[in-house]
């Protein structure tokens, strides 16, 4: 759909349907006014250049983060330190030692305790009244 | 809420100010200590559902896991691109970085929003920020056309979303979602209603995506920078099951009756997309289409509307972002080097990088749902709701897994087996760099197993 749009290049300004990069001027500049445009708008060749030579070469512990072996190395030991050391590690073990939320490990535990008590003593694992009918104060006839 | 929106924002000052040097150290050591402060919303104490509550936001054990995910895949964004922008000039870097945060705010405000009003207007923010990743930072000239299906697939999804919450808002006297859980459902009845229930769920069903309506993903994905694609996979498709879980209960009485025909789809979509994968050349387009199909699982899981189906669609949807990522990390490495996507031109690369092959080995396992990965907790949990729901499923989700083991193989042993093609000479070996994205995305999957009750949801 954008490329529709160059459709309308003719009707349009030629400062908006050109790369300004195009208006620059190409000579030597002449004064204090001139500026050296020309080199800040196209970085120079060996770093916009085809990325095809190897960085090894120029740096043989490469680690993939910069082509400067100081910023590379120090990007890796901060990638590994907050990455793994602090995010990993020092936020797993946070997630570890939450609080047990709602006590279902509680729960767990103390049913687990209760299965192996019951099977020592020889009682069903769970009793058809789960509670004791005798502490169960029903309302009389009258009431209802 | 602002001790994560505070640091997101001030990540941006913090891009612009910084010495050309250390842009991308400081913006992955800042960004991972965010990621690092937001586990502590996984610290629910309330015994009320919300936590973390202020007037506009909150958390719950739905939308932490989430929020978590968004969190974490800043950082690893970052990571990824930072060797294929590397050349380009510092300030579009850094607007590219930019891009990103925002984006990881916007996401931030949509899961935590508790005005539905608010929820909608976020997940349409996100929008632009993708947008603009895919159609400047894509590698081909198809990304325009790739946007443009994007944007409006999205948009006409989501415009009868707006009317139907308006509607809402009109008949139910508040957007809120904390208020809206007990109001008293109106009888639905008319065929207007059944409009209503279908413009509530359609924008979600757009974003998840559900097979019919999935035609953009594939080409977004495709054309995307690796961030978007990560980005995408991970979080954004996320938006859809986590707007669907969160409207389900408002449309209760319909949902019985009018889901029946978009279950149908979402698992046959499953068959069908995991079939297009077993004969896809494209490596990206691959994965795209498996995210679809995992997602139409997701989408089953949903609208049946048991616990179960809800906790199962949560683990999945955390599992898939995870693995999903990484696979899109992976495929990356690959067109790095060799600059192509197509899998029969970059074969056999066990022989040239081994470790690698040891991470695709794993996220291809990660992928068909391998145990005891989440990833194949949240299938189960799924496919057991669906056949409780109706035994039928049963053939559609057994064959679905299958053809999603298939492809999986498929893809690994194309990229990875056979003899390497004469035309690949000199490949870089593995940097660093990709070893740690790679552990920073699996890892967590694999703790993951430790503690399954932090993706849960509302059964934990």
């Amino acid at each position: 759909m954008l490329t529709r749009l160059s459709r309308f290049g003719p009707v349009l300004p030629r400062l908006l349907c050109n790369p300004p990069a195009r208006f620059v001027s190409q000579s030597k500049a002449t004064g204090a006014a001139g500026s050296a445009a020309v080199t800040e708008l196209h970085p120079a060749a060996e770093t916009a250049g085809h990325a095809e030579v190897s960085p090894y070469v120029k740096n043989p512990d490469y680690h993939g983060f910069s082509s400067d072996p100081v910023v590379d190395e120090w990007n890796m030991r901060l990638g590994f330190f907050f990455g793994i050391s602090v995010a990993l590690v020092i936020g797993g073990t946070f997630i570890h030692y939450l609080p047990d939320h709602g006590m279902r490990q509680w729960a767990r535990r103390e049913a687990e305790h209760l299965i192996k008590q019951r099977e020592m003593e020889g009682l069903p694992l769970i009793d058809e009244n789960y509670y004791d009918p005798n502490k169960i104060v029903l309302p009389t006839a009258e009431e209802n | 809420m602002l001790k994560l929106l505070i640091p997101t924002l001030m990540l941006i000052p913090t891009t612009w100010a910084t010495p050309k040097k250390w842009l991308w150290p400081t913006t992955l050591a800042h960004s991972l200590i965010i990621a690092l402060i937001s586990l502590s919303w996984l610290k629910n104490m309330s015994e009320t559902g919300w936590s973390y509550l202020n007037s506009y936001m909150a958390t719950d054990s739905l939308s932490t896991p989430l929020l978590v995910l968004t969190c974490w895949l800043l950082p690893l964004m970052i990571l990824a691109s930072q060797n294929h922008t590397a050349h380009e000039p510092i300030n579009r870097q850094r607007t590219y970085i930019t891009l990103l945060i925002s984006l990881q705010f916007f996401l931030i405000l949509t899961f935590t929003a508790t005005e539905i009003l608010m929820f909608y207007i976020m997940f349409e923010a996100t929008l632009i920020p993708t947008l603009i990743i895919i159609t400047r930072w894509g590698n081909q000239t198809e990304r325009l056309n790739a946007g443009t299906y994007f944007l409006f697939y999205t948009l006409a999804g989501s415009l009868p979303l707006l009317i139907a919450l308006l509607l809402l808002q009109n008949s139910a006297g508040t957007l809120s979602l904390l208020t809206l859980q007990y109001a008293t459902h109106p009888q639905l009845l008319t065929y207007a209603d059944k409009l209503w229930w279908a413009g509530c769920l359609l924008a979600f069903m757009v974003k998840m995506p559900l097979y019919g309506v999935h035609l953009w993903l594939p080409k977004a994905h495709v054309e995307a920078p690796i961030a978007g694609s990560m980005v995408l996979a991970a979080v954004l498709l996320k938006l859809g099951g986590y707007g669907m879980m969160r409207m389900m209960p408002m449309l209760e009485p319909l949902t019985k009756e009018l889901s029946y025909p978009f279950i149908i789809l979402a698992l046959w979509g499953v068959i069908m997309t995991g079939s297009i994968c077993l004969r896809q050349a494209d490596l990206k387009a691959l994965i795209a289409y498996s995210s679809v199909s995992h997602m139409g699982l997701v989408v089953g899981g949903i609208l049946v509307q048991t616990p179960w189906g809800f906790t199962g669609a949560l683990i999945l949807m955390i599992a898939h972002g995870l693995t999903s990522s990484a696979l899109f990390c992976l495929a990356n490495t690959n067109y790095e080097r060799t600059h192509n996507r197509t899998m029969i031109l970059a074969r056999g690369l066990q022989m040239i990088l081994p470790l690698m092959t040891t991470w695709w080995f794993i996220a291809s396992l990660a992928n068909l749902a391998f145990p005891p990965l989440p990833n194949l907790m949240g299938e189960l949990i799924i496919i057991t709701s669906l056949f409780n729901w109706s035994w039928w499923t049963l053939a559609l989700t057994g064959a679905g897994t299958l053809i999603t083991a298939a492809y999986s193989l498929h893809m690994f042993l194309t990229t990875q087996r056979s003899t390497v093609p004469t035309h690949i000479i000199a490949l870089d070996p593995t940097h660093s760099r990709e070893h740690l994205l790679m552990a920073l995305h699996l890892l967590p999957l694999i703790l993951l197993t430790l503690k399954p009750e932090l993706i849960w949801g509302w059964t934990a």
